[in-house]
């Protein structure tokens, strides 16, 4: 499933705004990174959402070691390497290292010294609690402050909150796609191409909302419905596919791109009620529960989303979802408490598949054949 | 290793330490249930606070576990108990000079289980990690400990946990509560940068883990007893220093190069907890310190002038423990210096800082700003820095399997320090104890012939 046109289209989108003067900053696309702020300062943000490959993986080696991410791997072999279609990876202004994770510090630190692109630094406390939500304000206001040196003016509030709103509404959008009942890969499709142009999109996104509603799925008893938590299907993945082949039908992707960007919407009451933006990103740290980076109760939330997910499946539908944990292989997070999170579910009475991989393309049979018999065996 | 031996048995502070490390099972239960203490968890070198509260005492989880040739160590303590550790240490060596064999052979079983015994604990414990949940993609030292947690976890009243900027460890720290009949958990947040008013951030998350403490202590903190300690902690880490920069980088050894690597490493061992007891190390270190220098005054020892220095680093995640031996078989003499390289040996700063938690939150801002680092650029800078300080000839950077945290700053390193110091380095790379000895040899080898 190769998004060249996608990626064709999204280059000539870069190339449109840089004319504008608009800068572009990348970052490895994880859940907490306020691109509401980089909006406001009027900054194109582009989220590295896309799956690797051999080729790219190998490319990183020279600069880390292989027992590292796959994705992140990924993610320094693009710019090592530049493929075609990616050359869109050229127009980057800015790059933020963050820390979700190791890799993430790893992975952003390498792209912005080996390929010469200015640095900016976004950092978050692993714990919650009232200290740390304090720590977020004070990452975010240094974050502006890094901004506002590159733009030379003043971040106002009100373009802040007015960018909150835009980003807030374009989720519930999202979320609203979401819900229709279509086949998981053309789900899938629009939902990485929204995610990946964001707010710009939101037309397009109705457009499709309307045209789905029309053509959803009437008889699905056939197919056997999964919801994929962990780690991402990141855009030119094959995963979606062999899913399907085997029967299945992703109906909810609990991952960054999947609900846990599209859950984190503000009531308008809340927004209305509430005087500084800055608060209202650090609400939404606060209640991004289900994101793997925070400790110590990341498993036991994780478990109960899942559970509720399931229940409320079963009782609208009669039917009982399938849970594949996608591992990437390496993952810090998502790795190390799959087999809690598996024994964990299945006490619970819920069939798990921890299919842990990596972008090689001779995994693609094994993967086939687990997934295959996890359907069957369901 | 009974030429390590000959040498080890002439340190009776060495000896101390190492008894005090490997027989902390019984120390250890004779806190818990005679004196009523409470045990608390400590993994790195983060116990200090745990010393603020006379009723607690930090452990370093392999320190519960019952070790091999314990016997021979429960001798040679009942003889201390009785002659003085010094009488027993020079009779070993007396002993060990006479050639008697039989004698002979229980000292080299003696040393053989300081030096070994910790070692083969780690491979049981990583066996265990794994069969209980922790995928094999993890480092050595996370499998482990969390291995420790399975077999021991009951003993600990607490864990006590700081967030560092390996993910890994933190959610690892978070799986020990998958263990059946886990302890009480207390987590103390790191910034992971100083902006804003991080410094204040972290005071307050070490007043809230001291808050735990004092809930599983029963007794209120008292700033008199913490910074007591911190004072006796600075003297710990200043004779560490002294071994790690007078020593290490003279021409003369009080041993030979592979035994004074063995302290090394015992010491970058017990460090994590102080064996329990500040106090007790501490008056250990300053005797080890003042024992290798009479040594050196009496020309006891060995001219190493001709021998190049490496530093081996990181170790503390894991790595293969014959790496010393080999490079002194290959004419060269390693050196271990992870905590140095991470700013843990750095003074808290009690003098200047009334305050006991404001100055060990100072201490951990700056071990994590300028040491541990947030990113590896200043992570390279830590180990290029050490690298320097100790004048090495060359660096070995162990590359544990299934780190990705420090292990990924090993590229620019290499190229910092081609450039820089104009010293040559390799990476080796470390899954589990005793794999891949024979490969190690090879590429030490081929290393160290650059010397030649």
């Amino acid at each position: 499933m190769d998004n060249l046109e996608l990626l064709s289209e999204y280059t000539l989108f870069l190339k449109e705004e840089k004319q504008k003067g608009k800068k572009v900053v990348a970052f490895i696309s994880h859940d907490n990174i306020p691109e509401e702020l980089l909006d406001a300062a009027g900054f194109i943000p582009l989220r590295l959402m896309f799956a690797g490959n051999d080729e790219l993986m190998d490319a990183s080696h020279d600069y880390l070691s292989p027992s590292t991410c796959a994705f992140a791997q990924s993610c320094i072999g693009l710019f090592s390497t530049k493929p075609n279609h990616f050359r869109f990876l050229d127009l980057v202004d800015y790059f933020i290292v963050s820390n979700h994770c190791v890799s993430d510090i790893c992975a952003s630190e390498i792209i912005s010294k080996y390929f010469n692109i200015p640095r900016l630094n976004f950092y978050l406390s692993y714990t919650k609690n009232e200290n740390s939500l304090k720590y977020f304000k004070f990452e975010l206001l240094d974050f502006k402050d890094q901004l506002e040196k590159i733009i030379g003016i003043e971040i106002k509030n009100e373009a802040l909150m007015d960018s909150i709103k835009k980003y807030n509404n374009f989720k519930k959008k999202l979320l609203e796609f979401n819900n229709l009942n279509i086949r998981g890969s053309e789900k899938l499709r629009i939902l990485q191409k929204a995610i990946l142009y964001g707010p710009i999109f939101l037309p397009e996104l109705e457009s499709y909302t309307l045209k789905f509603s029309e053509n959803q799925i009437q008889n699905s008893k056939d197919l056997k419905d999964v919801i994929i938590t962990g780690c991402s299907v990141f855009l030119n993945d094959y995963l979606i596919e062999l899913i399907e082949e085997a029967g299945g039908n992703v109906i909810s992707f609990d991952t960054w791109i999947g609900n846990n960007y599209y859950y984190q919407i503000f009531e308008e009451t809340v927004i209305n009620l509430t005087k500084n933006p800055f608060d209202l990103l650090v609400r939404r740290f606060e209640n991004n529960l289900y994101g793997d980076h925070s400790v110590p109760n990341f498993l036991e939330n994780k478990v109960s989303q899942i559970e509720k997910i399931c229940q409320n499946y079963l009782e609208k539908t009669g039917k009982k979802l399938r849970i594949i944990n996608h591992i990437i292989k390496f993952c810090d997070h998502i790795s190390l408490m799959s087999a809690y999170l598996k024994e964990q579910l299945q006490e619970k009475g819920f069939p798990v598949l921890n299919l842990e991989r990596d972008y090689s393309r001779a995994n693609r049979g094994q993967l086939s054949t687990r997934i295959e018999a996890f359907l069957e065996m369901v | 290793m009974s030429l390590m031996a000959d040498e080890i048995v002439r340190f009776s502070s060495l000896l101390r330490i190492a008894f005090n490390l490997l027989t902390g099972r019984d120390y250890l239960k004779r806190k818990k249930f005679r004196e009523k203490k409470k045990l608390i968890s400590v993994a790195l070198p983060f116990s200090d606070i745990v010393y603020g509260f006379p009723d607690l005492v930090p452990v370093f989880p392999i320190r519960t576990h019952v070790f091999k040739m314990h016997k021979y160590l429960q001798y040679l303590g009942s003889g201390a108990n009785i002659f003085g550790w010094k009488n027993v240490s020079n009779f070993l060596g007396f002993l060990k000079n006479l050639g008697i064999g039989d004698i002979n052979k229980i000292i080299d079983e003696i040393i053989d289980n300081v030096i070994d015994a910790v070692n083969e604990k780690y491979n049981e414990m990583y066996d265990i990690g794994i069969e209980n949940g922790i995928p094999s993609d993890f480092c050595y030292g996370i499998k482990s400990l969390y291995g420790m947690h399975v077999s021991k976890g009951k003993n600990y009243d607490a864990i006590l946990n700081y967030t560092i900027r390996c993910s890994a460890w933190n959610k690892y720290h978070e799986s020990l509560k998958t263990i059946n009949n886990t302890s009480k958990q207390i987590w103390i947040d790191i910034p992971p940068r100083n902006v804003g008013d991080a410094l204040e951030l972290l005071v307050n998350n070490l007043y809230d883990g001291i808050s735990e403490l004092e809930k599983i202590s029963g007794n209120t903190y008292d700033s008199n007893i913490l910074r007591n300690h911190f004072k006796v902690a600075n003297e710990i880490r200043r004779s560490y220093k002294s071994i790690l920069y007078e020593i290490s980088t003279s021409d003369f050894y009080p041993c030979n190069p592979a035994t004074f690597s063995e302290i090394l490493v015992i010491l970058n061992n017990s460090f994590q907890d102080y064996n329990s007891n500040a106090i007790r190390y501490r008056d250990n270190m300053t005797a080890l310190v003042h024992e290798i220098k009479e040594r050196i005054r009496n020309k006891i020892g060995m001219d190493v002038s001709n021998m190049p220095r490496i530093l081996i680093t990181p170790m503390f995640g894991g790595w293969e423990p014959k790496t010393h031996e080999i490079i002194y078989e290959l004419g060269g003499r390693a050196l271990y210096a992870d905590w140095d390289v991470l700013l843990l040996l750095e003074d808290i700063p009690i003098e200047k800082i009334s305050d006991p938690v404001e100055a060990y939150a100072h201490y951990l801002m700056n071990a994590t700003t300028n040491g541990i680092g947030c990113d590896n650029n200043t992570l390279t800078d830590s180990y290029f820095r050490i690298a320097e300080k100790l004048n090495v000839d060359g660096l070995i950077f162990i590359q544990l399997f299934g780190c990705h945290s420090v292990s990924n700053c090993y590229p620019m390193l290499k190229e910092k320090i081609r450039r820089e110091l104009e010293i040559p380095s390799m990476a080796l790379t470390f899954n589990k104890i005793g794999e891949n000895v024979e490969q190690v040899k090879t590429r030490l080898g081929a290393f160290m012939e650059m010397f030649r």
